[in-house]
């Protein structure tokens, strides 16, 4: 082996190892700068956790974006059992009705730890945020540091009002009301919930934000994706005619339209008013994989969602080259692996609105200090541009024209124009149909949309969808927020 | 000092610290750029203020911790005694040794004031420990320096090396205790003596000593079941991180010396294989893979000590949240393995960056260092030495901050513990030995340079 072989051959393992720690480097700044956020919110964080007796800053209160206190520190002289004396006592107070905001708002307790915003804010709850100044001269010249308040985009008349509508329905499920322009959340409401001044009496599942945490498969709201897709891929789509005949066969597997009914012949906007299962089933086949996942990828499907105002469960579309046909085609009806949850709904609908430009969505209105000096304000960013407006624009007025004449029309309303598309999704495996899921999403008002929804509503009857649980209640909450001034 | 007053010192002092770290390394890596593009640089070049502003870091450290609560009398002497010994350790090796790599030496000391520093803070028993330790080790660099240096028949001693090896590995895995799920210790006296650290060192020597001459595959036979059956009887102990440092070691060692991909990638395949069949087969494997694929997952359980490592390293942001005022005790091993994570809580990610940074540029000068011998031995001597420091580093760092999947093995002169400091030290000991010898070489070869142009102007003159 000659010495300048092995001089070369040293070089070269040089290279990798150098290779290693850059990577090495770039990884940690890289994880600290996108996950950094997460990590410190996580509720297993002790150094931010609440201490009951002797707290080294007093978290901030927690405000709707009204000035509604939703959360808040409080103190109590309590008697020491053991040593008798009195000593103050720090806990969070929530407001009366709390229940409705619970899943926005969380909690902060000592035994059950953190949720909702009161985790992942809790850098600006306990004023992590401050400027070193700000910090120095709140240990030197106040007797307990102060966190900072923080206020949130929901509006809490239009929460309440909606977690009454679904308490008087019954139903398990979830309404995300999005300000599509600015990508501010309005609303969000999960049912069942819990009250946070009262956290002894909670079953598990009452804690679950469905919004952002449930995954649920979307049904016929799918048919929106497979339509931009279709839009987007397919020449001659505005022209072409579909014939369905009630039923179409994939190699043995068998997609039936809604009570097995034959649409006859119809384009793509009469087979989305319609929501015609055999026309997007074939549809799903003719566009190819790679065009359906690309179109589903830019509407944040299989995205990791690293807001920075929330926590949302990333949504999956499952396909790749080895899916079936007959997988294809189940996907393209919302139907086969693919999952959603309420909020990122909420978002495609907003997309649709908007122009076809996908804003990221805020809780966050605004951090302010201890002096009411704003320290952070509500600033609109596009998450990403997700359709040309031409395609936007043609699956808005597809979207107006279910509303009018097709499976959403009892979401009509004398007082607002609404656009939108219903949804009722098989939960689980094909042969449980009694377990229904049904979905709402929609805009209002048509010719320039503040608002766009998603409602969802979990374990509807046989016979019962979306078109005459969701969309009625969709309705009534856009109704409200209207008269809101939203 | 009262606590809200130490909070502010804290909370200033913490730019200062990065800054000092960051200006060492800067430093560092401004001279190594020079050392590696010119070829005539020899390692004495001088370090400047670089061994101050080191002493500097320390001393104020120390005053900051010892301020904490009441004021600590043996926190400040602490202090005292870890400039003096590093100082002493330094001004010494630069004396005896004229060709010694002095920013190596520097940097490995900064890497080891910075642990001094964190164990002070975390339990300043072990910090006094640990000094001990540095001083133990330092005398361990000396003799290994010396070793290198003018024990020629080192090769000789290969097959004594081998049976030694497997002998304390054979011997660990029948009396070993258990810590830290790992059966990989035995106790000596009153120490617990981690015998895989040692075999490491053996493994380079037997390593470069083999590889050093031509032979064909067969008469290699020795050396590669040797390094096989180390590797299993690491893997029995359930050491994964050690398993996977000598089988890095040997694999590159093996490239440099025989170029042979064959045997390289074969070997690589094999490490796969039984990566794939640890899998299905230990449970404590797909553990350690559950938890660095998703550590959240699973909180409370598996993935609690990655996910705590992880919490912490974001509480402390670009700066740290300053010295004493995190709770690094809340990650475990927060003293050994995860030490990193605590670093970074306290003194902030900048530093952290800056500790990584400076194990590349050990592992570079480690690298130029064998480039420049002029055996092959030595270049493989050297490269064994740098190669191990590396992937070890490597290994934990990227396990505590979740790039790889965590095992355990200690992060070299910065966590606690005897074993690693000892060996750490000798593998620099090998690099610093080789470094001596090359630059002994050449201002060998510069004096006789010089002697023969005076000869050739004495015959010009005679002309």
């Amino acid at each position: 082996m000659s010495k300048r072989k092995i001089k070369r051959n040293t070089i070269g393992v040089l290279l990798v190892l150098t290779a290693l720690y850059l990577s090495l480097i770039a990884y940690f700044c890289y994880a600290v700068l996108f996950y950094g956020s997460r990590w410190f919110a996580d509720s297993y964080n002790t150094r931010v956790k609440m201490d009951e007796t002797n707290p080294r800053i007093i978290p901030g209160s927690i405000m709707d974006r009204n000035g509604v206190v939703l959360a808040e520190t409080k103190d109590e002289l309590v008697k020491n059992p053991t040593t008798g004396k009195d000593e103050k006592y720090y806990f969070r107070v929530y407001h009366n009705e709390a229940a409705s905001v619970a899943h926005v708002v969380g909690v902060n307790h000592s035994k059950y730890g953190r949720m909702g915003v009161e985790a992942f804010y809790i850098y600006y709850l306990m004023g992590y945020n401050n400027s070193l100044i700000e910090k120095i001269y709140q240990k030197a010249f106040l007797p307990q540091e102060r966190g900072n308040d923080v206020v949130l985009t929901v509006d809490f008349r239009l929460q309440d009002y909606v977690s009454g509508l679904m308490r008087k329905q019954g139903k398990k499920g979830s309404v995300v009301l999005i300000n599509p322009k600015t990508g501010e959340i309005l609303t969000m409401v999960s049912h069942p919930t819990f009250n946070p001044n009262d956290m002894e009496r909670v079953d598990d599942d009452s804690l679950v934000n469905r919004a952002t945490q449930g995954l649920y498969p979307p049904g016929s709201i799918f048919k929106l994706i497979t339509a931009a897709s279709a839009l987007e891929n397919i020449e001659d789509i505005r022209q072409r005619k579909f014939n369905c005949t009630g039923a179409v066969e994939f190699d043995g597997e068998r997609i039936q339209c809604y009570k097995g009914e034959a649409h006859g012949e119809l384009d793509l906007t009469q087979a989305l008013v319609v929501s015609c299962n055999t026309t997007f089933a074939s549809l799903g086949i003719e566009i190819e994989w790679k065009d359906l996942l690309k179109t589903g990828k830019r509407f944040g499907f299989n995205d990791d969602f690293l807001f920075s105002d929330i926590k949302v469960k990333p949504s999956s579309l499952p396909i790749g080259y080895r899916t079936s046909k007959q997988e294809m085609a189940w996907t393209a009806i919302g139907q086969g692996k693919v999952l959603v949850t309420p909020l990122h709904m909420a978002m495609i609908a907003a997309t649709i609105a908007n122009d076809g430009i996908m804003m990221e969505p805020k809780l966050l209105y605004k951090v302010v200090g201890r002096n009411g000096d704003i320290q952070k304000q509500l600033e609109p960013d596009v998450y990403r541009k997700v359709l040309d407006k031409e395609n936007a624009e043609a699956l808005k007025n597809m979207m107006v024209k279910v509303v009018l004449e097709g499976t959403g029309k009892q979401a009509q309303s004398n007082k607002i124009t609404i656009a939108g598309k219903t949804g009722t999704a098989e939960e689980g495996s094909k042969d449980e149909s009694n377990k229904n899921i049904a979905w709402f999403v929609g805009f209002a008002p048509v010719d320039n949309p503040t608002l766009a929804i998603a409602v969802l509503l979990e374990d509807v009857g046989q016979g019962e969808t979306g078109g005459t649980q969701a969309a009625p209640l969709a309705r009534k909450v856009l109704e409200k927020a209207v008269e809101l001034g939203y | 000092m009262p606590a809200k007053e130490y909070e502010i010192l804290a909370l200033t002092m913490r730019y200062w610290f990065v800054l000092l770290i960051l200006y060492i390394f800067v430093r560092s890596l401004v001279s190594t750029v020079r050392y590696l593009s010119n070829v005539k640089a020899t390692a004495e070049e001088s370090t400047g203020n670089i061994p101050f502003v080191l002493v500097l870091f320390a001393l104020t450290a120390f005053v900051l911790l010892s301020l904490n609560g009441k004021l600590d009398v043996l926190t400040l002497l602490m202090g005292i005694l870890v400039c003096s010994t590093f100082l002493f350790q330094y001004l010494l090796l630069c004396y005896l040794f004229g060709g010694i790599d002095r920013y190596l030496l520097l940097m490995v000391d900064t890497l080891c004031i910075v642990g001094f520093i964190m164990l002070q803070r975390l339990q300043p028993a072990l910090a006094f420990r640990q000094v001990e330790w540095f001083g133990l080790g330092s005398i361990f660099l000396l003799l290994t320096i010396l070793y290198v240096k003018f024990f020629k028949h080192w090769d000789k001693l290969n097959y004594p090396l081998m049976i030694i090896g497997l002998g304390v590995l054979i011997l660990t895995l029948a009396i070993g205790k258990e810590i830290g799920g790992a059966k990989n210790w035995i106790q000596i006296w009153k120490y617990n003596v981690q015998p895989s650290e040692f075999v490491k060192i053996i493994l380079v020597f037997v390593l470069s000593a083999d590889l050093k001459t031509n032979k064909n595959r067969l008469r290699r036979l020795p050396v590669l079941l040797f390094t096989a059956s180390v590797i299993l009887l690491v893997v029995l102990q359930k050491d994964l991180g050690a398993a996977f440092l000598y089988f890095c070691l040997f694999v590159f060692l093996y490239y440099i010396a025989t170029s042979d991909w064959l045997i390289a990638a074969g070997a690589s395949f094999l490490a796969s294989l039984g990566a794939f069949i640890s899998y299905h087969l230990f449970g404590h494997v797909r553990t350690r893979i559950a938890a660095w694929r998703n550590p959240w997952a699973d909180v409370e359980n598996k993935g609690y000590q990655i996910a705590q490592s992880l919490i912490a390293i974001a509480s402390g942001g670009w700066v740290g949240l300053g010295l004493g005022l995190g709770s690094p005790y809340v990650i475990p091993a927060s003293k050994t393995d995860f030490i990193f994570a605590a670093i970074c809580e306290e003194m902030g990610i900048l530093t952290g960056v800056s500790i990584i940074g400076l194990y590349l540029l050990i592992m570079v000068r480690g690298a130029v260092i064998a480039l420049r011998a002029k055996k092959p031995g030595d270049t493989l001597l050297a490269m064994g030495a740098t190669i191990s420091l590396a992937i070890q580093s490597f290994t934990i760092i990227g396990g505590v901050v979740k790039l790889i999947p965590l095992t355990g093995v200690t992060m070299p002169f910065v966590s606690y513990g005897g074993s690693s400091m000892l060996v750490s030290f000798g593998l620099l000991g090998i690099m610093q030995g080789i470094a001596i010898k090359n630059n002994q070489k050449k201002q060998d070869k510069d004096a006789q340079q010089h002697g023969e142009e005076d000869e050739r102007y004495d015959e010009q003159e005679e002309d």
